[in-house]
């Protein structure tokens, strides 16, 4: 059994640091206006809104190492990539900057240590020896809240397709329950405790 | 606007009786209790009139965009800093509340721990603490039992008397809700370690009572409004009462600027804005604060004058100081099986052993400990944290932890005091403004050295129990020095002394004779980390006092 202790800001219900170390900020109205556009996205695999073919591209590649698509669906089923496109699209433009800045240096890395300027063009074990460098950097912790965001998210913000990600934490969407709730509550009862 | 019910409209030109500001956990008892003894009531709330159909389980919306809450992205931000030394700087909101008829009561986990006879004389008995305000409250427990006892069966509580628990005059309208596996980890670790866990008491139904529904055990309670109206909030318990007495409008979207003061020295007017920005003035013969622990005092401070530089209500110099929070800690523990702490309420079980400490410790302090899921049900929450035991916090490997995370995961989190120090306040910022162009609220917190030393118990504590619950793996944190806290305390306080308080014993201020404040202000001590019963309570009391003293000419 493994015991860390230590003093630092508990994860409290809005996920902490995570978040923190993101840029990206939202607002409701932003997200309620963009969602019907997404969930049309999402069905049609149409163009982004904002970003460009290259951006999608390249997000999705680094989503897609983020959360990778294994025996069980990962960023790319979940359609990650529509939710990023709908928060960025919305009034966003200094945060849209930093994520292109971001980009363009993630790039020339990797020009610089493969010979490749398109990060999704890099195998899989280039993509994570690079993203690995830039781990604590603000452009990946962005990303990275991004897609855990647009992973398990409702899905009416254009990810968590089908509600793949609500599967992938054993979530069933059920708005109801009774007991026994788990395990040891169904034990306690059978024991008479 | 005003509520287009079966309900009263006054003009603003009309002498009201009563004006309370805020509708939540505290204003909504005071316009229930008033209105439905024949006074008429202005109610003026910030938010809108959000109710069972409009609440939804958006872990996006509500946790990450605080659709819920007032915060600086909808135009009304705050700063911080530790000591006055410092400048205070623009950041999320420190001090969090929410933004609708109800306040938070409309989405509070609803842990309601009654205070014990010792909490309102522990300064008597244990003698005054060095560089803190620590005093006793104006008030006994026995004087305040019948109030609590009118929050559980007017609001609606589930539990059991407990062995640690004061007394009663009488017993919980609901039986304990149903204990969930998280809570069974909790109570067979403490019977191993010798202390006591209980079902925790909590306002929110585990059957029908007052025509309202039990819970359905849906899972995302804390920080979500109920869609079923199980959650004891002043939304659903007293404003329609207080709408149906025919003398109690309810004016949402109105934010209070200033409360106004004749020559002879009385509340006479509350000034408020519109949504649309249309300014308009109530008459009333008193006035009500009941806008939380941080717009209570802010109101104050903006209403200054000529008469009054330092504020309304502040011949003492403390509105806005001895802000407390609570202490927290967390202790988070894996387990073999399903614990599956997503589904229903937040806590099932508490430990109420520790409630206060030993002071042959050598620091002040006390709580409880209860069982939770450690990131309150929520799924981007927990996958945000994937990777806290060691792992990567993203890949294939953090992709495969998630689910154990989520489902088999388990917390035991430590509810603690704050202390009361002038120097933790709530003053306004001299260059920061709101959308309305007021000073933002400025919070200046650094905790006491106690408060740190307490978490830090807890956590010890907690961390045995989670081992002696059999967890394959822990971890543990401590919120030192909280970047933001919804316990929102002590910055208008209750006492006999008009030197070292802001309202005497019946929530009256000591300068003002009609004017009254009642909501988490008003606190004297932090509680032991579940304060929204005691200010509930308090609401109660005030309420009766005022109509009694109404019925006796006095205001």
């Amino acid at each position: 059994m493994k015991q860390q202790r230590m003093s630092r800001r508990a994860f409290l219900n809005a996920g902490g640091d995570a978040a923190k170390g993101s840029c990206i900020i939202l607002t409701m109205p932003m997200i309620l206006a963009a969602c019907n556009q997404a969930n049309e996205a999402r069905t049609k695999n149409s163009d982004f809104q904002l970003l460009s073919e290259e951006e999608g591209l390249e997000y999705s590649a680094i989503s897609a190492r983020i959360i990778p698509s294994n025996d069980t669906p990962g960023a790319t089923e979940a359609g990650v990539i529509y939710f990023i496109d709908t928060v960025v699209a919305d009034n966003r433009d200094g945060e849209h900057q930093i994520l292109k800045q971001g980009l363009t240096t993630l790039q020339s890395e990797g020009a610089a240590q493969f010979g490749v300027a398109s990060f999704y063009l890099l195998n899989e074990e280039q993509q994570d020896q690079l993203l690995r460098q830039i781990e604590s950097s603000q452009f990946f912790n962005t990303i990275r809240f991004l897609t855990v965001a647009g992973m398990f998210s409702s899905p009416e913000y254009g990810g968590n397709r089908d509600k793949v990600g609500f599967e992938l934490l054993g979530f069933t969407d059920q708005h109801a329950w009774q007991p026994p709730f788990g395990f040891y509550d169904a034990d306690y009862a059978e024991k008479g405790e | 606007m005003a509520e287009a019910s079966n309900s009263v409209k006054y003009s603003t030109s009309q002498e009201v009786d009563f004006v309370i500001v805020g509708s939540g956990s505290a204003g909504g008892i005071i316009a229930k209790e008033l209105s439905t003894a024949g006074y008429s009531v202005v109610v003026l709330e910030q938010g809108p009139h959000l109710k069972a159909a409009d609440f939804t389980h958006d872990e996006w919306g509500v946790k990450y965009n605080f659709d819920l809450e007032w915060d600086w992205r909808k135009g009304h931000p705050q700063t911080r800093r530790r000591t006055e030394n410092e400048e205070a700087v623009v950041g999320d909101s420190s001090l969090r509340y929410a933004h609708n008829v109800g306040g938070g009561s409309v989405h509070f986990s609803g842990n309601f721990w009654r205070l014990r006879e010792i909490d309102f004389i522990e300064a008597s008995v244990r003698g005054p603490i060095a560089g803190t305000n620590f005093v006793d409250w104006p008030i006994t427990y026995a004087e305040l039992e019948p109030y609590y006892t009118k929050v559980d069966w007017e609001i609606g509580l589930s539990g059991l008397q407990g062995p640690w628990d004061p007394p009663r005059s009488r017993d919980y309208p609901c039986a304990p809700m149903p204990v969930k596996s998280s809570g069974v980890l909790l109570e067979r670790a403490a019977k191993k370690l010798g202390y006591t866990a209980y079902p925790a008491p909590v306002a929110i139904l585990s059957e029908p009572h007052n025509d309202r529904p039990a819970c359905i055990h849906c899972g995302l309670c804390n920080g979500y409004g109920c869609e079923v109206n199980a959650k004891s909030s002043t939304m659903v318990t007293m404003i329609p009462l207080a709408l149906a007495s025919g003398n109690c409008e309810l004016r949402t979207g109105c934010t209070v600027s200033k409360i106004n003061i004749d020559e002879s020295g009385r509340a006479n007017e509350v000034v408020y804005w519109e949504q649309d920005g249309t300014e308009s003035a109530q008459r009333c013969k008193a006035v009500v604060l009941s806008a939380n622990g941080a717009e209570t005092p802010r109101l104050l401070l903006l209403s200054e004058s000529a008469r009054h530089p330092d504020g309304l209500a502040n011949s003492s110099g403390m509105v806005g100081k001895n802000l407390m929070f609570n202490g927290y800690s967390q202790a988070i523990g894996l387990f073999d099986e399903p614990v599956h702490a997503y589904k229903s309420i937040p806590a099932t079980r508490v430990v109420h052993d520790f409630w206060e400490l030993d002071e042959s410790l050598g620091f002040y302090g006390g709580g409880g400990i209860d069982s939770r899921h450690p990131f309150g049900g929520n799924l981007i929450s927990t996958a945000l944290s994937g990777g806290m035991f060691g792992g990567a916090n993203w890949g294939a490997e953090y992709k495969e932890s998630l689910q154990h995370l989520f489902t088999h995961s388990c917390s035991f989190d430590g509810h603690t005091t704050s202390l009361p120090l002038s120097t933790n306040n709530v003053t306004l910022d001299p260059t920061v403004k709101d959308v309305w162009g007021r000073p933002a609220i400025r919070v200046t917190y650094n905790e006491h050295p106690d408060d740190l030393a307490t978490m830090k118990f807890f956590l010890d504590r907690s961390l045995e129990l989670m081992d002696a619950a059999g967890a394959t793996q822990m971890e543990g944190f401590v919120d030192e020095n909280s970047p933001w806290t919804q316990h929102l305390l002590g910055t208008c306080r209750m006492g006999n002394d008009p030197e070292t308080s802001v309202v005497d014993r019946d929530n009256r201020s000591h300068d003002i004779p009609n004017l009254f404040m009642c909501d988490g202000s008003s606190m004297v001590s932090s509680s032991r980390g579940q304060p929204t019963i005691t200010i509930m309570a308090l609401a109660f009391r005030a309420a009766d006092l005022i109509i009694q003293s109404a019925r006796r000419g006095e205001i």
